[in-house]
């Protein structure tokens, strides 16, 4: 066999595996067989590196839906900037991973009409927490080298690595440009990665981070060297940790990420006790209203008339745009929808949204204190382990939004934030959730690779 | 005042690409053939700012001597629309680009200018029986919006706010000219309904804001109104009701996170302040002022921006009464429409020299004129080379004069019997003969002479 | 609430049976509930923040850019007609 026919071979017993374990668990909406195969054997720094695309990241004439009936069938005709950049790198897509309807959700269980539930890892009755479950499903299962690129809104990178025992990570907001991304909050939306090697994220990061001038909001910073980052000493930093997210948590999983804290300690940081009280108390109820509000806007261009899905031109148009939105979206979808509109209503815009963007100010001014005096905050990054599907079918949608209240303040002030594996609780993974400032970044993966090395 | 107006005027800039991607703005015939993810709403794609537009734009700010916005954000107006590539327009809502402006009418009212903004057009739309055809070739195209305080009084005065503001927005060389007139809505209420306010949409141009606001305040009094939007039919000279205003859209805004904030350093806005011309309404108060020209004259040939400049040249050595004079009817008859550009100022000026001084007579001057309008030459050689110089010398019109009076025994009986209109026909014989050289002055008076013994 | 969920659903293009407006309005006392304490906090004299990051006078030059292809811009739906879109009767 030449080299070329073997990494041929490579890359079909990749998709193979991953269309295997797709059939069980249900990471995948869609394989691209054609373009793993095209981007075979390209030479660059992901060369032989496997990625998997969360479902709301264009690939061209790949079908990108982000996870709803509204848009089963739509090709981009463009690439994100992200996939572009991971393509010149020698990446080999298999497919886009299942996600929570526009990524609204905590549990990948709002999945759109049609649409499949992504399983736990380790159980098939638990979830694998959301919005990107497919993407940290398939990062714990595949043997191959494999990296998921995902987005995170509220806590949509880290939730889901967390419960499902991986390593996920999310940049600082503009970090990674946002086009090609659909959007679910622009001025939350950020793509970042999971894995279970740490060094290849490190490596996908340089490869994706950077300006973009097709997003204004993306940084012109210069990009740090993530790899080198990778076990770098933690002498002299300073790790601050919230413990009223620690009392607040099942204590199984307190524990397993004070233990995680103290050999942190041990190998040179220093720890000390912070408080955040504005962000306790607030940045789940401003993340909300600042997101639905946002996301009423960027879902209004679904209608049914350019792309996706759609019916028999029938009836005046608010008749047709209604009958389409309504039949395709899914309820979660609707709700978040309805609210945001709400939210932004005359009469409410000012008590609401606007409020809301406010307290995203002192939030943030909160956080810039604490940054002050810290170099990392660390909290547990979910309350609890994964829960069981039929257990998450019982909550109200209050409820699901209550799981995000650990992951909502990094999220709502655009700061970096990385979740690693720490041990389990009730035999499921925990995650340590460990967060810095704005655009210090490698900090982030020198931490994790001592965690990891304990 | 019985009567309130306001219009909302929608100015295509002269950018080369759209608002908010690089799609070319250039009118095409093929639809749907200059759009890109951005201007046709793609999922993930995203807006990035055309700095021209808002130079372009704040230009428009300074000549209506707005305050100019220290900073200043985008907001997204969300309504569906088939139209609509996002079902949002991006337009400017809390913090308009500039606001508090003025425009001059011709009557000499001063008119508020409330605010101006930056928005993005919407695609184009065509009904069809059951269905509607849409091409997103100008969705994303610029546009400055311009909203006056409810001020205007009558037909005439919108019509003239129109004129005015066009008049402006050539000289700054700001609006696109090729997209044709400026779309405007209007606000009109009357004291007899209690200034119920209806909005009338889609005029374009001033002849149409004119009819539609007469055929709209008739309609007002002779019929009940309700707060309502109206679209203007400008070929039945109806306005038609397009939906009633009790259910408001809500647009919901909110500021747009995808854009920055955009703060204009004073020392921009100041150069940017240089660059603007004199305006017309200026530059026909100072030509009344220093060269003691009528005002109407004055105004007319302000108007056009390159026509003023040509006469700027010409009254250095020609007298601006005379100047004025001919600018104001024959140069721009002359012109038919055509740009003044064309006009080559040296030219026209050796042109009216010559009429100074009597060298030539208006009537040669005129066909003159009419020939420098379509290929440049000297009219001092062409009048030496043809032979076209006034004949004023008056013991050879005297000679053409008698053969004039032996030639035309009628009219000199009619003229002697007390019809003195009469006269005209000798007069002619004697233009006709000298092929319009003679000077008619002498002409007449020559011949008057004649009969008179 | 009732009403005002109905309103925005209308707003946003999306019917709700009765069930739903009741099932919903529910839902969304609720979660404004728990987020009422937001509605009372003192923000005056706060900017709001638009974005997490502070994003300031990004343009570009006016210069053209690659356009789709008619075909590729109508490539995604079944609604198209001479190079139009097709939509829905608006007259």
């Amino acid at each position: 066999m030449t080299v070329a026919q073997s990494l041929l071979e490579k890359t079909k017993q990749a998709l193979e595996q991953a269309k295997r374990i797709d059939q069980h668990y249900h990471y995948f909406n869609t394989f691209c067989d054609d373009l793993a195969l095209q981007q075979t054997g390209k030479p660059g720094i992901l060369a032989d590196v496997f990625v998997t695309i969360k479902d709301n990241i264009c690939v061209k004439n790949v079908e990108t839906t982000a996870g709803s009936a509204i848009l089963r069938g739509y090709k981009p005709p463009f690439h994100a900037t992200a996939v572009e950049r991971l393509l010149q790198a020698g990446a080999i897509p298999l497919g886009k991973t299942a996600m929570d309807e526009f990524g609204f959700g905590s549990y990948n269980t709002n999945v759109g009409k049609g649409f499949r539930v992504p399983k736990h890892p380790s159980s098939p009755e638990y979830v694998t927490g959301g919005s990107s479950g497919g993407a940290a499903g398939i990062a714990a299962k595949a043997t191959f080298p494999h990296v998921a690129l995902c987005e995170s809104t509220g806590g949509s990178i880290v939730a889901p690595a967390s419960f499902c025992g991986v390593i996920g990570y999310c940049p600082t907001y503009g970090r990674v440009s946002r086009y090609g991304l659909l959007d679910y909050a622009s001025s939350l939306d950020k793509i970042g990665v999971i894995g279970k090697d740490l060094i290849l994220m490190a490596k996908t990061m340089n490869i994706i981070a950077g300006h973009d001038p097709h997003d204004s909001t993306s940084s012109t910073r210069p990009v740090q060297n993530y790899p080198a980052a990778i076990g770098a000493t933690i002498k002299g930093v300073n790790i601050g940790y919230i413990p009223a997210f620690f009392d607040g948590a099942d204590p199984e999983v307190a524990r397993e990420c004070r233990h995680a804290l103290k050999q942190l300690e041990a190998k040179g940081a220093t720890l000390q006790a912070i408080d955040l009280p504005l962000t306790q108390q607030h940045s789940l109820s401003a993340y909300y209203l600042l997101a639905m509000s946002e996301a009423s806007t960027n879902l209004a261009k679904y209608c049914g008339i350019r792309y996706g899905g759609t019916d028999k031109l029938e009836g005046y148009f608010d008749q047709f745009f209604t009958h389409i939105r309504t039949g395709l979206l899914g309820d979660e979808a609707k709700r978040r929808i309805i609210l945001g509109t709400f939210a932004r209503m005359a009469g409410y815009r000012d008590a609401y949204y606007l409020q809301a963007a406010k307290v995203r100010t002192k939030i943030i001014e909160e956080y810039k204190r604490a940054f002050a005096d810290v170099d990392v905050i660390a909290t547990p990054t979910m309350p609890f382990p994964a829960p069981k599907l039929a257990d998450v079918n019982k909550l109200s949608p209050l409820q699901n939004y209550l799981a995000d209240v650990n992951t909502v303040g990094p999220n709502l002030a655009g700061l970096p934030h990385m979740t690693v594996p720490v041990g389990s609780a009730k035999m499921m993974p925990v995650g340590l959730m460990l967060t810095s400032s704005w655009f210090d970044e490698t900090i982030l993966f020198t931490l994790a690779s001592h965690v990891e090395a304990r | 005042m019985a009567i309130k107006i306001g219009l909302e005027v929608h100015i295509p800039l002269k950018t080369t690409t759209k608002l908010f991607c690089g799609c070319p703005t250039t009118p095409s015939s093929a639809p749907n053939t200059q759009t890109c993810p951005t201007c046709i709403g793609l999922p993930g794609a995203k807006p990035v700012l055309n700095k021209k537009a808002v130079e372009l734009a704040l230009k428009i700010g300074l000549a209506l001597q707005c305050d100019i916005a220290e900073r200043f954000r985008f907001s997204r107006k969300t309504y569906f629309y088939p139209d609509l590539a996002k079902n949002y327009q991006i337009t400017q809502y809390e913090v308009p680009l500039g606001a508090n402006g003025k425009l001059g009418l011709s009557n000499g009212k001063t008119v508020a200018i409330s605010r101006i903004h930056l928005e993005e057009d919407p695609g184009s739309l065509e009904h069809k029986e059951n269905y509607c055809l849409i091409d997103y070739n100008r969705s994303g195209i610029p546009l400055v919006e311009l909203v006056t305080a409810p001020i205007l009084d009558s037909p005439e005065e919108a019509r003239d706010f129109m004129k005015q503001l066009v008049n402006v927005l050539s000289y700054l060389n700001v609006y696109d000219e090729n997209i044709g007139h400026l779309k405007a809505d209007a606000n009109v209420s009357i004291a007899e309904k209690n200034y119920t306010r209806v909005e009338v949409k889609n005029i374009t141009g001033f002849k149409e804001i004119e009819r539609a606001l007469t055929y709209e305040i008739d309609r007002q009094k002779r019929h009940d109104v309700v707060r309502e939007t109206r679209g203007w039919d400008a070929v039945k000279g109806v306005t038609v009701s397009l939906r009633s205003k009790e259910y408001e859209e809500d647009y919901g805004y909110i500021l747009d996170p995808d854009l920055p904030t955009i703060s204009l350093e004073r020392q921009f806005i100041i150069e940017t302040g240089k660059t603007i011309p004199e305006l017309p309404r200026q530059k026909a108060e100072r030509w009344v002022r220093a060269h003691k020209i009528d005002p109407v004259d004055a105004a007319v040939i302000a108007t056009d921006r390159d026509l003023a400049g040509v006469y700027e040249h010409i009254v250095t050595k020609v007298d601006p009464v005379i100047a004025a004079r001919w600018f104001r009817k024959d140069v721009i008859r002359a012109l038919e429409g055509k740009p003044a550009a064309r006009l080559n100022p040296a030219s026209v000026r050796e042109l009216l020299e010559l009429v100074q001084r009597h060298k030539i007579t208006d009537a040669v001057a005129r066909e003159i004129l009419d020939l420098l309008v379509k290929k440049d030459f000297s009219p001092k050689e062409h009048v030496t080379k043809q032979g076209l110089g006034a004949i004023s010398d008056e013991t050879h019109l005297q000679k053409l004069v008698e053969e004039a009076v032996a030639s035309n025994p009628q009219a000199v009986a009619d003229y002697r019997a007390g019809e003195l209109k009469a006269l005209n026909a000798i007069v002619g014989h004697v233009m006709k003969q000298t092929k319009g050289k003679a000077t008619p002055d002498a002409v007449k008076r020559l011949v008057e002479e004649a009969l008179a013994s | 609430m009732n009403d005002a969920i109905r309103r925005a659903a209308t707003n946003a293009r999306i019917a709700l049976t009765e069930e739903e407006v009741e099932r919903f309005s529910k839902q969304a006392e609720d979660i404004l509930k728990a987020f009422a304490g937001l509605k009372s906090l003192d923000t005056r004299g706060e900017e709001p923040s638009i974005q997490p990051i502070p994003c300031e006078n990004v343009m570009r030059e006016d210069l053209p850019r690659e356009c789709l292809t008619q075909e590729d811009a109508l490539s995604n739906t079944p609604h198209k007609k001479d190079g139009y879109f097709k939509g829905p009767r608006v007259m």
